[in-house]
């Protein structure tokens, strides 16, 4: 895994969220912030980017999210000097639950991730504030994600930084210890973590995904330099299993210029 | 000659606003004495115009031409814009007006189109490297990745240029541990202008963002034998002023003159040989 110069990526995603958001026409964002790593760190970079006045955080926990995680998030903002609000989804969540009951722990993970989106979207407009959105580049690549869910935002400033560069900027932003420290977790039950699920290291998965990715190495060229073929080949399965949570949906082309297709604009165009 | 850099951010297809940016920023050099002010690749519109490019780019005789046509009467300009000539046909363009009319239309002719870029979707490609007189000088332009083909930096040495002004939206990537490595392909390439082809040389770059995509700034000035001298900010907004000296050429020259040991006649036999192999 290659370091990088993070004052070089502090330097250039704060201008990209303040450079963003004003051409956006707001002078505010607001970041559901867990507790964990990655919210974490946008939320620091959000406010060095706008100012700790122009950034808002919202803790959104489940019945089943730990408390440390709440706990984690307020100590960060107070720190910061950041307003922060909670907004408990579980009266959201179980409401819809007792309708349609499930034992389904991917259902209720979903649920959760799309309630937090609707709440924090809401909240955009309450505060006039843009979602900046905390995914990092290692779950968008395999998918580990809500499509719709923790997905959803305005834009993603660590989106092209693997989790463990993460973790090297959270150290150079100086993010709590405690933070940093505890191992990366959806938060959705007991014990749940990130590495455990994806059945690899963050460390591992981001070695493989960089030399596929980056280098554009060859299965076997990645597993020549460690790695288990199959492992190697698992990855290959979660990026391609998941690209329709990277792109748009399809248009079906019938005329001459489709959205999407043949008529090409950027996000920024006139911004 | 006095020669303002501008470093900036167009808005992406808004021709009005960059228009109202650029005047300002002529104005401003106008009155700080200057005799040139050199906007970045693509100035009046930003870089990835995709299907923005049929409503902004320029045609000779409208009224942005026009209008850049007025403003050059006392000084002059070096901007980049699309430029669509014939009907239909769109050149990536660096456009030097003086004293009131174009004075120099070159068309980029190494189109990047790999990765992030798509040059080739929209525009055609140019085909000469030509000089053209300013003033003392014999001055050549080059559009962003031209730059990093040291042949055409070689081919403007051929012709004895003395100024050479390349404009640029470069975007960073390649990030590692030092920083960006998109930086020193620039760097490096204004070293080889200015030590070794003896050419007074000016790099200008754009900052801001376009969607995702950053544009690195890191403008500057390496003056003939003498590498770079001046450098402005990375990622920044920033002008900044040179004063650009001819007899600088005549100087490196004198302590090395690679101008004068060319063999034209050796290269143009090994270069029809290896054509026709």
């Amino acid at each position: 895994m290659i370091e990088l110069d993070y004052t070089q990526v502090e330097a250039v995603l704060v201008r990209f969220i303040r450079d963003f958001v004003h051409k956006n026409g707001f002078e505010n964002a607001i970041l559901g912030v867990s507790g964990g790593l990655d919210s974490a760190v946008a939320l620091s970079l959000t406010s060095r980017a706008l100012g700790p006045q122009h950034t808002r955080a919202l803790f959104m926990p489940y019945r089943l999210s730990s408390p440390h995680s709440l706990a984690h998030a307020q100590a960060l903002c107070e720190k910061l000097q950041i307003e922060g609000k909670t907004v408990e989804i579980t009266p959201m969540v179980d409401a819809y639950l007792k309708a349609h009951p499930t034992d389904n722990s991917v259902q209720v993970g979903n649920l959760c991730a799309r309630t937090r989106m609707t709440v924090l979207f809401d909240h955009s407009e309450r505060y006039r504030a843009l979602v900046i959105g905390t995914s990092n580049k290692s779950e968008i690549l395999i998918g580990y994600s809500t499509i719709f869910g923790d997905s959803a935002a305005a834009c993603l400033p660590l989106g092209d930084l693997y989790k463990t560069q993460v973790f090297g900027l959270a150290a150079h932003l100086d993010i709590p210890a405690q933070i940093r420290d505890k191992p990366p977790s959806a938060d959705l039950w007991d014990q749940q973590t990130d590495e455990g699920e994806i059945g690899l290291t963050y460390r591992e998965l981001d070695q493989i995904l960089y030399h596929r990715v980056e280098e554009r190495l060859r299965v076997d060229e990645v597993a020549a330099r460690g790695h288990v073929r199959e492992t190697v080949l698992r990855v290959e399965e979660m990026i391609t299993r998941s690209q329709f949570k990277r792109v748009m949906p399809p248009v079906a082309k019938l005329q001459n210029r489709a959205v999407g297709i043949d008529f090409r604009y950027l996000r920024d165009w006139k911004r | 000659m006095k020669i303002r850099a501008v470093q900036f951010s167009p808005r992406l297809g808004d021709l009005q606003a960059n228009r109202d940016e650029h005047e300002i920023r002529i104005q401003r050099a106008r009155e700080a004495g200057c005799d040139l002010v050199v906007f970045p690749e693509l100035s009046l519109t930003g870089y990835q115009l995709q299907d923005i490019v049929f409503d902004v780019c320029l045609h000779h005789g409208d009224e942005t031409f026009s209008w850049l046509e007025k403003l050059s009467r006392d000084i002059d300009i070096l901007v980049g814009a699309p430029l669509e000539e014939p009907a239909g046909i769109i050149h990536n363009c660096a456009l030097y007006f003086s004293a009131g009319k174009l004075r120099h239309c070159h068309r980029k002719v190494q189109l990047p189109n790999f990765g992030m870029f798509e040059e080739r979707m929209l525009y055609a490609a140019g085909e000469e490297f030509r000089t053209f007189p300013v003033k003392e000088f014999t001055v050549g332009l080059l559009i962003c990745r031209e730059i990093l083909f040291p042949v055409n930096a070689w081919l403007y040495h051929l012709q004895y240029a003395d100024l050479v002004i390349g404009i640029s939206n470069s975007p960073f990537r390649g990030l590692g541990r030092e920083g960006f490595s998109s930086f020193a392909l620039w760097e490096n390439m204004g070293y080889v202008h200015s030590v070794f082809y003896h050419q007074n040389y000016l790099f200008v770059n754009r900052t801001g963002f376009e969607d995702g995509i950053g544009f690195g700034g890191g403008s500057f000035f390496a003056p003939a034998g003498k590498g770079i001298q001046e450098r402005a900010p990375y990622l920044d907004e920033a002008e900044f002023d040179v004063d650009v000296d001819a007899e600088a050429v005549r100087r490196a020259r004198l302590s090395g003159n690679y101008r004068r040991d060319e063999r034209l006649h050796v290269i143009r036999r090994e270069l029809e040989r290896i054509c026709h192999d």
